[in-house]
């Protein structure tokens, strides 16, 4: 990776301070993650509840480092024919056709069996070469020219035998095809890869190996009201404090799925909308659906909304 | 560079104490980052080692207790200056050392740390040195050497192989040893021969010395035993336990053993839970297919599909809970316990006489309520294997298919009732595999009404069962058998 990499991401500050010119928020933690991730030429694991940034983070590192970011979206039955590399089967195919009618010529002069096959074997194939190659989002990433950012976004929704394609691209930054051969990215051009997680299922301990491990939780008040700043200028200081404030109150509660920052962010927006300055019950009351998702949350917490937003009010 | 090496492997070695699964890579991981953030830096130190090392919320959590307590600790190790608040008792020591007047030698100079210097001004008339070697280091050397003299003994006797709190005292004594006790003590006895007042005067106060020095080596091993010992001397007990005859393990042992059992369990299950099956529909695998053709000139029509199946084994238990047997039971219920909540397709049954499903108990309730409603309901009473098999036949035989796999846990002691053995062959006829049990030896397998000759022919296999060792080892193969 060149020079400007290198500078960009000299040490935590310097990271922090870029991020945050993007629009993106950080703490200490991410902020060594990514330069770790750098220096140490490690994927990063990316765990922490949904909506918290994990996506975010790694397309704000490309566009910080002025990369383009591939991203691989797991699913289940997710396979190496969409994630590495496939052949292009119509062309190969054709090839086959083209190779049947030129047979004759190749074979020309060719006395007796052992001879059309010697002649055969010095024949050059490429039925399975570069030319049939489609590379997927992984091989992809490795033959980037100028190094890039890879993302593979929630990898727990992928099948075991999934995870065990990406071992050999997480530590060696290399891939095997058997047709062909191993496939390495270049030297000093290597993808930052992000691998995120949502906990549905325990990531193996294989994967985790290879991996540094980052955990992002719910961001602090402090923290999370600098989020809001950012990403919603036009919020004033005062609406911030309650919302931010009430939003901490709402992750306290028993509730089927607690708010995220990125709830946080549109409920700024909508409120912003609706031309609010401050928060009240009532307007809590209408505009709950933003952040609650659950039918069943929202009862509950328009049981005690006025104590919540009491307490909200207070503590900001 | 070294010593970045052996501190990360202690430090990994005090994080695999705590539970955290530390590969050797991982510790690889760990140096370079730790060449990387470098050691002056302790937050940034911190965060970047968490995230090589510890790879969930709770090993986190877990993490940063281990370095806080590691790397306090070390400070005062690797520097001599304790700026970093170290916690060695040193406070103490060093109030000891300054309130205690110490009979120095203004003459002889040269070699004397500061705060010797210091006291000779108080008792700047007293003639006597000390000449052993500890005796000089705790009189005349500051505390950070005796600090790290104490840790180096502490190294050669090994103080971190220390393994169950007993042997506390024991590594105190070798540490001391190792520091010259022995010369401190010829040296006091001397000079309470000698008679002179200078000379009572320095042996009173190197025995003071040593006293204090003892505490504070005390304190050190105890904390060494703290970071290495506690887990290490659980992984013993563990290991010893498993091999323990499950009928001679206590209600203390209880929770240990379930937690091995709960470990043992989620082992098998990661290990045997991976199979799939190719199924004949769903989508075309056209790479297989392709490559597959082309022996047939690139005509497609051996076609290869996609989907796969998880096939995991079905497993039915039948556990005798009367009272004979009812020491093992527990474990085995235990063991499905644990067995169910990794594999969703186990269902277990209980009986003294009548037989009763209790799958169902097991998902709503907590282990010990399961086993307690368990035991209350179809424990303790007189045996009857005969009834037992008559009511699997009546109502969950139809249930049983070829992939099905029946274990069935007990001594085989029917009272001298009818066994009805023909049912059991009827469900080996039906079932992929029946296993029994027994937690008894080979040897009393016929004895008294014991009808295991009986029932063995109709069982594809039959195991003795009495320790956890056993059970893991049969329920592996039972998932590997299922196959």
């Amino acid at each position: 990776m060149t020079i400007k990499h290198q500078e960009r991401l000299k040490d935590i500050q310097t990271i922090k301070s870029q991020f945050e010119s993007l629009n993106y928020i950080c703490s200490e933690e991410i902020a060594t993650a990514v330069y770790l991730a750098y220096h140490l030429e490690k994927p990063v694991l990316i765990e922490g509840p949904p909506g918290v940034g994990k996506t975010e983070l790694a397309k704000t590192t490309a566009d910080m480092l002025g990369l383009s970011c591939i991203r691989l979206q797991c699913y289940e039955g997710l396979d190496e024919s969409k994630a590495i590399y496939e052949w292009k089967y119509g062309k190969q195919l054709l090839y086959t056709q083209v190779l049947k009618e030129t047979l004759g010529e190749v074979l020309q002069g060719a006395k007796g069996l052992s001879e059309s096959v010697k002649k055969l074997q010095s024949f050059g194939d490429i039925f399975f070469s570069e030319e049939f190659l489609e590379p997927r989002p992984l091989l992809k990433a490795l033959k980037e020219k100028d190094s890039c950012v890879l993302l593979i976004d929630e990898v727990d929704k992928s099948d075991h035998e999934f995870e065990s394609l990406l071992l050999e691209i997480l530590s060696d930054f290399q891939l095997s095809i058997p047709e062909i051969g191993t496939v390495k990215a270049k030297k000093d051009k290597k993808p930052i890869v992000f691998l995120t997680s949502n906990n549905t299922r325990e990531i193996s301990d294989a994967l985790k190996r290879r991996c540094l491990h980052l955990y992002i939780p719910f961001p602090e008040a402090h923290l999370e009201r600098q989020i809001v700043q950012a990403r919603v200028p036009k919020i004033s200081d005062q609406l911030n404090k309650q919302l931010v404030s009430f939003i901490q109150e709402l992750r306290e509660m028993d509730l089927k799925k607690v708010p995220a920052i990125s709830e946080t962010i549109d409920w700024a927006k909508t409120l912003i909308l609706l031309h609010s300055e401050t928060l009240d019950a009532e307007l809590v009351r209408q505009t709950l659906n933003v952040i609650l998702k659950f039918q069943e949350d929202i009862e509950t917490v328009s049981g005690e909304l006025a104590s919540v937003v009491g307490r909200a009010l207070k503590n900001q | 560079m070294s010593e970045i090496k052996s501190t990360v492997v202690e430090f990994v070695k005090v994080l695999r104490n705590a539970d955290i699964k530390v590969s050797p890579a991982e510790t690889l991981d760990a140096m370079d980052t730790m060449h990387l953030v470098g050691l002056k830096n302790r937050a940034f130190l911190k965060t970047s080692l968490s995230m090589a090392l510890s790879k969930t919320p709770e090993e986190k959590e877990s993490f940063f207790q281990c370095f806080e307590n590691f790397f306090s600790f070390k400070d005062s190790e690797t520097k001599d200056e304790p700026e970093s608040g170290d916690d060695f008792s040193s406070e103490e020591y060093s109030n000891e050392k300054t309130s205690e007047p110490s009979p120095g030698n203004g003459g002889n100079g040269g070699q004397e740390s500061r705060d010797s210097a210091e006291l000779d001004e108080t008792e700047g008339e007293s003639s006597l040195q000390p000449t052993s070697r500890l005796g000089k280091l705790l009189l005349l050397g500051s505390r950070s050497e005796v600090m790290i003299e104490t840790i180096e003994a502490g190294r050669t006797v090994k103080v971190n192989q220390i393994i169950v709190f007993t042997q506390k005292g024991l590594y105190t004594r070798k540490i001391m040893d190792e520091m010259g006790l022995k010369g401190l003590q010829d040296e006091v006895k001397e000079l309470k021969n000698d008679g002179s007042t200078d000379g009572r005067n320095l042996a009173r106060k190197l025995e003071k010395s040593k006293e204090t020095l003892r505490e504070q080596v005390r304190d050190y091993v105890e904390k060494q035993f703290l970071l290495h010992a506690d887990e290490t001397g659980k992984e013993l007990r563990e290991e010893l336990l498993k091999k323990v005859k499950l009928s001679n393990l206590e209600k203390r042992n209880f929770k240990d053993v379930q937690e091995i059992v709960i470990k043992m369990a989620k082992k098998l299950v990661s290990i045997h839970s991976k199979r799939r099956k190719v199924f004949k529909r769903g989508q075309l695998d056209i790479r297989k297919t392709l490559r597959n053709n082309m022996q047939f000139d690139g005509m497609l029509f051996d076609l290869k599909w996609k989907s796969k199946k998880v096939d995991r084994p079905k497993v039915m238990c039948i556990c005798d809970v009367s009272g004979s047997v009812s020491n093992y039971s527990r474990f085995l219920l235990m063991f499905l316990y644990s067995l169910a909540e990794v594999i969703p397709k186990v269902r277990s049954f209980a009986f003294s006489s009548d037989l009763g499903e209790v799958t169902a108990l097991f998902e709503k309730n907590s282990l010990e309520d399961a086993m307690a409603k368990t035991m209350r309901d179809y424990g303790n009473g007189s045996t009857d294997y005969g009834q037992m098999l008559e009511d699997f036949k009546s109502s969950i035989l139809k249930d049983v298919n070829g992939r099905t796999t029946i274990i069935i846990l007990g001594d085989a002691r029917n009272n001298y009732g009818n066994p009805k053995s023909e049912i059991l062959r009827e469900i080996y006829e039906r079932a992929q595999r029946v296993i029994w049990l027994n937690p008894e030896s080979r040897s009393s397998w016929g004895v008294g009404d014991a009808e295991m000759p009986k029932y063995s022919p109709s069982c594809h296999q039959t195991e003795v069962c009495n320790s956890l060792t056993h059970l893991e080892r049969v329920v592996s193969n039972l998932l590997k058998y299922a196959r």
